[in-house]
């Protein structure tokens, strides 16, 4: 440290000083290199999970349909009451007139595996939609059953031996002349979106986990939103300081760091065994992401009314408002951006909890949307985790399809906080 | 100023007696303050006459910030601290336990160091302390009320245009005045007013102080401050702090000219502080 280590501007630097500043550069090199390195590892990963969820997932976004002529004869459906139609022989009806010729029952059977099972249920709402054509034709886009979707998406090995395929040459073979026939398209799979879960990969959605997601959110905001900012108001700007906070302001902390799966227990204890609410519900399933929601809002808002400068506190008290004004007309809408991206963030991470939901069954096999908050519904993360566990092939693109929504949502809410933060919040 | 029609009408006093005018406004007895184990102030007794300019003088942390906050009872929102001896205004005890400290805080009006507006429009930065005290009955009343006070801050000219525009937006100078303004608005008699320029840069200063000089006709004025020049400039009582005691007060002449204490001279010549 003697001065003259340290080489005047105008001065020849000595060797030695020279070696030092070589070696101080060198330093900084390596330092902003290690950086780099990190940086480009995390992103690669990220690229990597991106990359893999969108090849395996995009085939989900698709899906084949069949153009099926179905004679709808005034013999299998009554006019007067069509839901209560025979629509399971005029699927069948349908089926026998794909392929020319004559066919065995066992045949026919198989040739209705091209169509999804669900086909039926489709007709009836078809035709009770529109009575008109019993008596006629009806032509319809019949989405084609799992194996035949994976074969039209050419993700079925042709060369695999046939005792070791789903589809037997023959069923290949009528597929084939269908796809010659023009009867087959492929087009934007609306029903992942549409419709909710289902035994059958070709008619299984979304919708129910979103519904349930966005009503269990809501819940989750619903309480945590105001308990967590009434909490930090009192904390921050009420409560004496004293061992009892202090105590209050550890377990709120330790609160934030306890395993996810531990509220979901709780809430299955307590909200469901005590309190008697339907398993599976939204309501409870957003009473423990509350849960864990809270604490983090509550160290949000903390974070954003300590950053409100003393001085707003000042000029309030020295007009002569109350703390309660003060709290309410200066202090507190100056933290809500803070706030709001806080709680942003808090619901995003609640709305990729899975653990607590499992535990209040938010995992059943749910076919319709819940229509209200006590209905049984999964939730985003869950739907994924109950397709992750399904056999068929078609499961496997729509879990990285679901996940890929999933991800989508929680960009979208990270950007909205993003957005707030930078768009409402102040400096001084 | 004076042929303003001004809707200002005196609040009325917290208690029923009221001093007789030219009397003190202020008197402190033996107030000392303790920020915890730590005294900050010693036995501090000072009258501090109305319509005048006091101004308290001293080195960084003698104390003089601390006992001008004790006047409107700001130093009640910092939870260590602890007053005792007796301050009255008007010859009304302000720690009395029936003092409500907000009506206080009305007729005590503050100005600190740092221009704090309200990142709120200049209009409400001036509206808000009538509203929430609820001293006008309508708009047109908080109107004209908002317009006075500017224009005794001497900030109306400047503004007037853009009554609307956020607080934040003024220069310095300016966001002092309107901090004038809205500590003016509640129709206080005691301004306070904590080196109310040392964030200001010389003009903005000159205008400030212009502007203690013509509001001394108007309301009692404390200030405190660390130029000894500002003192001189504005103030006709001075009291000078050091180390948490009043050694020195009178009029500003007398202490700068003749003063009786060792003390107070090596301040004012620059020996100490």
């Amino acid at each position: 440290m003697t001065d003259t280590a340290v080489p005047s501007p105008g001065h020849a630097p000595s060797a030695a000083a020279l070696a030092q500043r070589r070696r101080r550069y060198a330093a900084d090199r390596r330092l902003r290199a290690y950086g780099i390195i990190a940086i480009t590892f995390a992103l690669g990963l990220l690229a990597t999970l991106v990359v893999s969820l969108v090849v395996s997932g995009y085939p989900a976004f698709t899906q084949t349909f069949v153009r099926v002529d179905f004679p709808i004869s005034e013999d299998l459906v009554d006019p007067a009451d069509p839901g209560e139609g025979n629509f399971r022989k005029i699927m069948q009806e349908g089926v026998s007139t794909l392929i020319p010729g004559e066919h065995s029952p066992r045949e026919l059977r198989a040739m209705a595996g091209i169509l999804t099972d669900n086909t039926q249920f489709l007709l009836r709402d078809a035709v009770v939609a529109d009575p008109s054509v019993i008596g006629g034709t009806l032509t319809m886009k019949v989405p084609v059953s799992d194996p035949f979707d994976q074969l039209n998406k050419g993700l079925v090995d042709r060369d695999t031996p046939e005792d070791r395929r789903r589809l037997n040459d023959t069923e290949i073979g009528w597929f084939d002349a269908l796809v010659d026939e023009g009867r087959v398209s492929r087009s934007f799979n609306w029903g992942l979106f549409t419709h909710a879960d289902s035994r059958f990969p070709e008619m299984a959605g979304l919708k129910g986990a979103i519904v349930g997601s966005f009503y269990a959110l809501l819940v989750c905001f619903l309480i945590s939103f105001p308990v967590g900012i009434a909490a930090a108001v009192y904390l921050e700007e009420f409560a004496p300081k004293n061992r009892a906070t202090d105590i209050i302001e550890v377990n709120i902390n330790n609160l934030a760091a306890v395993p996810s799966i531990v509220f979901g227990l709780l809430g299955l204890a307590v909200f469901i065994q005590i309190f008697g609410l339907p398993r599976s519900a939204p309501l409870v399933g957003g009473m423990v992401l509350s849960l864990m929601t809270l604490p983090t809002i509550i160290i949000v808002t903390r974070n954003a009314l300590k950053a409100v400068p003393p001085s707003i506190r000042e000029a309030g008290y020295g007009v002569g408002a109350s703390q309660h004004q003060v709290t309410m007309h200066h202090v507190l809408p100056l933290a809500m951006p803070g706030i709001m991206t806080g709680t942003i963030i808090g619901l995003a991470q609640a709305l990729g909890e899975t653990a607590p939901l499992l535990l209040v069954g938010m995992n059943a096999f749910i076919t319709s949307p819940p229509g209200g908050l006590l209905d049984a519904s999964t939730a985003l993360p869950t739907q994924i985790f109950i397709w992750a566990d399904s056999p068929e092939r078609g499961f496997v693109s729509r879990t990285s399809a679901a996940i890929l929504v999933l991800l989508g949502f929680l960009i979208v809410m990270n950007a909205i906080a993003i957005f707030l933060r930078q768009r409402l919040e102040r400096t001084w | 100023m004076g042929m303003l029609a001004d809707p200002m009408e005196k609040v009325k006093p917290v208690g029923d007696a009221r001093a007789a005018s030219g009397s003190n406004k202020v008197s402190t007895r033996d107030v000392s303050v303790f920020y915890g184990e730590k005294q900050a102030l010693f036995d501090v007794s000072v009258d501090i006459p109305a319509n005048q300019v006091t101004a308290f003088i001293g080195p960084s942390g003698c104390g003089k910030s601390t006992f001008l906050r004790c006047i409107n009872r700001m130093n009640d929102t910092i939870p260590i601290a602890r007053m005792t001896g007796a301050i009255t205004l008007d010859e009304i005890d302000i720690y009395d336990p029936r003092i409500d400290v907000v009506e206080l805080r009305a007729r005590v009006g503050m100005v600190f160091q740092k221009p704090n507006p309200f990142p709120k429009s200049i209009f409400e930065n001036v509206a808000y302390g009538p509203k929430i005290h609820g001293m006008t009955r309508n708009k047109s009343e908080l109107e004209a009320l908002v317009t006075s006070s500017l224009k005794r801050a001497g900030l109306w000219n400047e503004v007037k245009d853009r009554l609307h525009e956020p607080g934040t937006g003024l220069s310095g100078g300016q966001q002092q005045r309107l901090c004038i303004a809205r500590a003016i608005a509640t129709r206080p008699e005691v301004v306070l007013m904590d080196e109310p320029c040392s964030a200001l840069d010389p003009i903005a200063t000159a205008i400030v102080e212009e502007l203690i000089d013509e509001l001394r006709s108007n309301y009692t004025i404390i200030i405190v401050t660390h130029s000894m020049q500002q003192a001189a400039r504005v103030s006709q009582k001075t009291a000078f702090f050091h180390l948490g005691k009043l050694i020195e007060h009178g009029r500003t002449e007398d202490i700068f000219s003749n003063p009786r204490e060792k003390q107070t001279e090596d301040y004012i010549t620059g020996k100490i502080g």
